[in-house]
């Protein structure tokens, strides 16, 4: 029922891990797979030249705003955070994919990082012969450096990797005002897909020690919260371009994902909902999103994909109503009484 | 908010010596009343819970310091403040001045 057809795979659920510290070790694979991911995003591999990105500083989370709800429900938090790439080097990162692929029955997505066109197509050359299924180029992580710009640098690495690898490529970009624009550069570079969208930098600040917390630089930050402007995200690009998108984002029920489906997501990646949540997120979004399929009549995704951007609303075409009074007063001061 | 909760979690800033030495996170045996509420958010497989004959409870939460990589994501669950940093004396000083 929750079949997804995705660059060629055909996933058992539309429900991804996303890359990040869920997916960063062999044996957090057949955790995924048990409980019902439809396929996995490793853990980004940065570029020799980002070594340093291999080490991470120490803490490294923060939960904000949290509502402390333990059993796996937490409905509101922050995760602030400061994790660059995959800790070890890019030999245990072939052979990081060697082995899940080895022993997983799930797709495995390779995910990497680097600068120059030639690095990104040397590496994206190597995660395709240790057999990942497809490539995400890691293009947008708020830890990157501020020097790369996307006109430049991401279009030729995206440009480079499509040339060199037979392998599906998505290119995860960064939310912001650019998305769209960013999405259509993509398209036109030659990528399978889109996944929209990478979490934000923000900072948080000790108000005691007058110093930023943790690490004391800015940090990734998302949530729950992040999901309407990902949704956003996805339907604007959903209107414009015309190769599948991964959403990711905020997400952390089957409603959040049949959400992103319903403006035009066709798989959804997930990540802090299984770190705050635990792994059982994946096995509830698929019960919830099989709930409503049944409850609507819906026998496959593909089918409602897209509907609420096809139902929207053109400004033009908003209803309006005066916010006027009828009587037509305006402008007259009443003293505010004592 | 986090500095006014009774149970504040996390400390807002590293502990003094992660210049020196990565900061490892412990239990402390007695404060744990052995809730299991940390155990789920450990990726690194570095949270398990030991029987203790000696605790008022008979078991507490144990770091496997070897797999801990200091993420801090334990603190925050903990609903008795019993995890602390230590430093990792086995290790070597951690790589200062990360470029950006
Ligand atoms: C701790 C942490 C580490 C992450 N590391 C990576 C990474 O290495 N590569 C990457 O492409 N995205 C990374 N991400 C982004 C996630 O893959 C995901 O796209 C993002 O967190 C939004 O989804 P979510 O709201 O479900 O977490 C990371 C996110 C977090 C919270
Ligand atoms: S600090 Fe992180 S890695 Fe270490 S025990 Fe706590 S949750 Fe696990
Ligand atoms: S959350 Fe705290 S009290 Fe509960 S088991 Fe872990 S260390 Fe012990």
């Amino acid at each position: 029922m929750l079949t997804t057809l995705f660059l060629g795979m055909e996933l058992r659920s539309p429900v991804i891990v996303a890359s990040g510290p869920a997916s960063h070790d062999v044996n957090q694979i057949s955790l995924a797979e048990r409980h019902g991911a439809g396929a996995v995003v490793l853990k980004t591999a940065c570029s020799d030249k980002y070594q340093h990105m291999r080490f991470w500083p120490r803490p490294r989370y923060k939960l904000l705003d949290w509502d402390k709800q333990i059993a796996g429900r937490s409905k509101q938090f922050s995760l602030y955070s400061y994790e660059q790439g995959y800790s070890g080097s890019l030999e245990d990162y072939w052979e990081f994919i060697r082995v899940c692929k080895r022993h997983a029955g799930i797709p495995i997505v390779g995910s990497i990082f680097a600068d120059e066109a030639g690095d990104w197509a040397a590496m994206a050359a190597e995660v395709e012969m240790a057999g990942a299924d497809a490539i995400e180029l890691d293009i947008s992580s708020p830890h990157r450096p501020g020097s790369l710009e996307f006109d430049t640098t991401s279009v030729a690495a995206m440009r480079a990797v499509v040339g060199r690898v037979h392998i599906p490529v998505l290119a995860k970009l960064a939310p912001g005002t650019n998305v769209l624009k960013q999405a259509e550069a993509a398209e036109q570079a030659g990528a399978h897909a889109v996944t929209l969208c990478n979490r934000l930098q923000g900072i948080d600040v000790d108000i005691e020690s007058q110093r930023p917390i943790l690490h004391g630089y800015y940090a990734g930050i998302g949530g729950p919260w992040a999901k309407y402007y990902t949704m956003r995200h996805i339907a604007e690009a959903y209107r414009t371009v015309h190769i599948p998108i991964s959403g990711t984002g905020g997400a952390i029920t089957g409603e959040d994902v049949v959400k992103y489906i319903l403006v035009g997501a066709s798989t959804v990646q997930v990540l802090s909902a299984i770190l705050i949540n635990g792994w059982e997120t994946i096995a509830r979004m698929n019960e919830e999103i099989t709930g409503y399929m049944q409850r609507k009549g819906v026998d496959r995704l593909e089918s409602i994909r897209g509907q609420a951007v096809a139902s929207m609303t053109p400004p033009d075409n908003i209803v309006r109503w005066s916010g006027e009074p009828l009587d037509g007063t305006r402008n007259i001061w009443k003293e505010p009484g004592p | 908010m986090s500095g006014t909760q009774k149970y504040p979690g996390l400390p807002l800033l590293p502990p003094p010596f992660a210049a020196q030495q990565p900061p490892l996170a412990k239990v402390v045996e007695e404060k744990c009343i052995a809730c299991d509420r940390c155990l789920p958010v450990c990726f690194f497989d570095a949270l398990r819970i030991e029987e203790r004959p000696g605790h008022a409870l008979g078991r507490s939460a144990v770091v496997t310091a070897a797999h801990c990589t200091g993420c801090g994501l334990c603190f925050e669950t903990c609903p008795v403040d019993a995890f602390v940093w230590v430093p990792d004396m086995s290790s070597s000083p951690s790589r200062p001045g990360t470029r950006i």
